[in-house]
Order: C-alpha cells, then structure tokens, then sequence
C-alpha cells in the first residue's frame, strides 16, 4: 500500500450508484480513511475542476491533491492499494474489461433515448454488447482456477469492477428503465452469480456493503 | 519497464483517423516494428476478439501472442511499456485523466454530429462546445503550468502530449469529411499554448515516421485564417 496512514479521501459525487460505486469498493477495500461529499447540483459545477463528477480529494500533509474521471479515479485507486496487478500485461487485461464494461453506457442512453424508428436497432446493439461482455467475464473465469475471483484468488480490481458493472446493470438503472434487470439477469450464468455473491460476502468490501441493500435476493429470486 | 524493442506488432483498425491515432503515434514514438492492419468490414468483425477495432497484436513467437483491445487500453499498455507514461502512480493519473477528458470531448462531438432531430443537434452541439471550451481551459493551464514550453509535463515527449495531438487531429482532420465545419469551429478556440503542443509533438524526431504520413495537423492549426472581405 503506497498511501500514508494520515491520508485521507473525499469523493464527490451525487448520492447516486451512478459513475461512483467502483471508487467507492475500492476505497472501502482499501481501508482508506475516506468522505463522500454530494455537492448541491448544478450550483456546485464550475467548482469542480472539469465541471463534471466523481472527483477526488486526496489530502495528506496539508496538501491537497485532485484527479477527476471516473476510471482515472479508479485505476489510480487500484494502483495505490494494490489492486491493480504490477505487471503490464495482467493490469491491461483487467483494464480491457473494465472499459468493455464502460461502453455498454452509452449503448444503454441510446436505446433508452432512441426515438421508434431506431429503438429495434439500438436494443439489438445493446443487447449484442451486453452478451459479449458476460460472455466475457465467463471466459475469464473459466480460465481461473479459483471461482470466486477473475484473476488470481484474492480480491482484485477486476472483481470490484464487475460487481460494480452489475450493481449498475441490475439495481440503479432500474431508475431509468424499471425492465433492465428483466434484461439482465437471464444472461447471467450460474458461475457469474456465484462470482458476484462472493465478491459480496468478501470482508474488505463489508463496511460498504452492509450499508446497501443485498444482490443476493436479486440475483436468487425466480421471475415470476 | 526494460522494454524489448525486439518485440513487433500488428495494429488493427480501419483506414481512417479515429481512436486509434494515439496508439499509432505511441507505436512510432516506441521505435518498434509494426504494421498496421485494415480487415474487410464487417466481413472480419467475427474474427476479432470482441467484434470490435481496434485491436493490438504483440507478437512472441514461442509463446501465444498478446492480444488487447479498446483503444485508451491499448494506449495506455503501450505508454507504459515503452516509457512515455511515468512510474510515479499520481504523475501516471494526470496524464490518464487528460486522455480522458479529451475522450469525454470527442464522446460530445459524435453526439452532436449523429444527432437525428434539428432540436437534439443544438443541444448536443451546446454541451459539444461546452466541454470543448473546458477541456481547452484545463489543457492550457496545465500546459501553463509546465512553463509553456510544448510539453504537458515535463521536457519530453509523453503520453499526455500525445493523446492531447491525438484527439484534436481526430476532430479537425479525421472529422471533417463527416462535419465540415468543424475545423471553424476547432481552431479559433486553441490557444497558442495547444498551437506550440501540438507543433512540438509534430517536429519530436521520435515521430518522423508518424509525420511522414502526411496530414500535418500543424499546418491546419498554425495556417492563418483568410479574412473575411
């Protein structure tokens, strides 16, 4: 761990899932000393450094440091508390899924958005992108010996990521479309809801987690 | 990282100027072997790993090869492994984080130029202007604050200086076949700070080979706009 024990962190963002859930796990993983603060929206936007959130407040000595963007945010995090793998290769194969993960947003605001003309079009292409990235995230796991874990057999950048990606996917976007957990959870093969339901129950992620409500129930409960 | 210069690569992607200009320049800049690839499409979108462009090839010939994609992924890889990304981890997220307010940009730019209705093309055009102005802000103090010397940080050649020349040659010459006025729209907004960046990245002999392509994005920027009769 390369931060100091006097460091302490501010996130800023809506109190929303949203953008922030991954810097939110890895923070909480972390053991970090860490704040959420929920600035008062748009009055607070041309005081933040790029007018947008999540931002980053690392304070430590009296100085105070500032990153912005969300999975700039993240990869610095997993960088600092040892989430991210040293070498080069393994650290680009969590990132590539992760920013996989990361383009199913806009796919999922144009399918919202698309007007009747384009709506086929554009469900096809997010659904076509959503069953490549599970399938995906079945492949990695499949490779790895331990079942809990993507990579390796302890917790890992990857592991907060995705269970972050289907937090979003399954729960918070259902503030958008109450149908995308419908949507969603069929896809999901037993291994990944077991992968998911143990990266829940893992200790580090607990102080955050037994705050919010469980996916376990989610992810369990047959369709009616 | 030692980097093994004996290592060549394949890099996948259309014909075009468009995300995958980064890796290009850092692929030159690096000095390695490699080539570059535009597979028939769609007819090759199966054959490629996620059914999407672009995608780095490094190949080891005992072992398999390695294989990324996405293209700020594949940028960073190669930053990393060829030094143009610092070891320091908070350096290392300054430059990460310009990558991807200028990718947050060009997010706004394609949402204003496939913008069905006269109503959402305003909108997304307002919010494309917006950010554009922004990012010119954040881009000219930090160039400012490395003493304007056409480095984002320090005195060479980096990744942020390269993904910052990356994203301005995709809107102002890779775009304008799709929007024509975007050069009109681009160029009034660079500051001298962004027109010295982006002619030092273009003369860094690591990119002659980059530069011999063709297609100065300097010359755009530094050309003078005809007066208006």
């Amino acid at each position: 761990m390369l931060s100091g024990s006097d460091t302490v962190y501010v996130l800023r963002y809506f109190d929303l899932i949203g953008r922030a859930e991954g810097c939110r796990l890895l923070l909480t993983a972390a053991n970090a000393s860490w704040t959420e603060e929920h600035p008062e929206w748009p009055a607070e936007k041309a005081n933040q450094p790029f007018e947008r959130l999540p931002v980053l407040v690392e304070r430590s000595n009296g100085d105070e440091w500032i990153l912005c963007e969300s999975l700039t945010i993240e990869r610095y995090l997993a960088r600092v508390f040892g989430f991210m793998p040293t070498d080069l290769k393994q650290a680009a194969l969590q990132e590539q899924m992760v920013d996989q993960q990361a383009d199913l947003a806009p796919a999922f605001m144009a399918q919202l958005m698309a007007t009747d003309d384009m709506k086929s079009k554009q469900i096809d292409e997010f659904n076509t992108l959503l069953d490549r990235i599970v399938k995906e995230h079945g492949r990695i796991l499949s490779r790895n010996s331990s079942k809990q874990h993507l990579f390796g057999d302890q917790l890992s950048y990857a592991d907060i990521s995705l269970y972050a990606f289907y937090k979003v996917y399954i729960v918070y976007l259902k503030i958008y479309q109450s149908n995308i957990d419908e949507i969603v959870k069929p896809k999901l093969t037993p291994e990944i809801i077991n992968l998911i339901l143990s990266i829940e129950k893992e200790p580090l992620l607990a102080p955050h987690l037994s705050k919010c409500d469980s996916m376990a129930a989610v992810l369990t409960s047959k369709a009616l | 990282m030692a980097a093994n210069k004996n290592l060549q690569y394949t890099l996948r992607y259309f014909d075009r100027i468009g995300v995958a200009e980064g890796s290009k320049l850092l692929l030159s800049a690096a000095n390695v072997e490699w080539t570059e690839e535009h597979p028939e499409w769609p007819l090759e979108k199966p054959n490629q790993p996620f059914g999407r462009m672009p995608v780095l090839i490094e190949k080891h010939s005992n072992d398999r090869d390695f294989v990324i994609c996405e293209s700020g992924n594949i940028e960073r890889y190669l930053a990393r492994a060829y030094g143009f990304i610092p070891s320091d981890i908070r350096q290392a997220a300054l430059q990460e984080q310009l990558r991807d307010q200028a990718s947050d940009m060009f997010a706004a730019f394609i949402s204003q130029l496939v913008a069905k209705s006269e109503e959402d093309r305003k909108e997304n055009f307002a919010k494309f202007d917006g950010l554009l102005d922004k990012l010119v802000e954040v881009q000219t103090k930090q160039i400012n604050a490395n003493g304007n010397i056409g480095h984002m940080f320090g005195d060479r050649l980096s990744y942020a200086d390269i993904v910052t020349y990356a994203f301005y040659k995709i809107i102002v010459v890779g775009m304008v076949k799709r929007q024509a006025n975007i050069v009109n729209i681009v160029k009034p907004k660079l500051t001298p700070q962004l027109i010295k960046l982006i002619t030092t990245v273009e003369a860094n002999p690591l990119l002659a080979s980059y530069t011999a392509r063709g297609d100065s994005l300097a010359a755009i920027v530094t050309k003078p706009t005809s007066a208006r009769l």
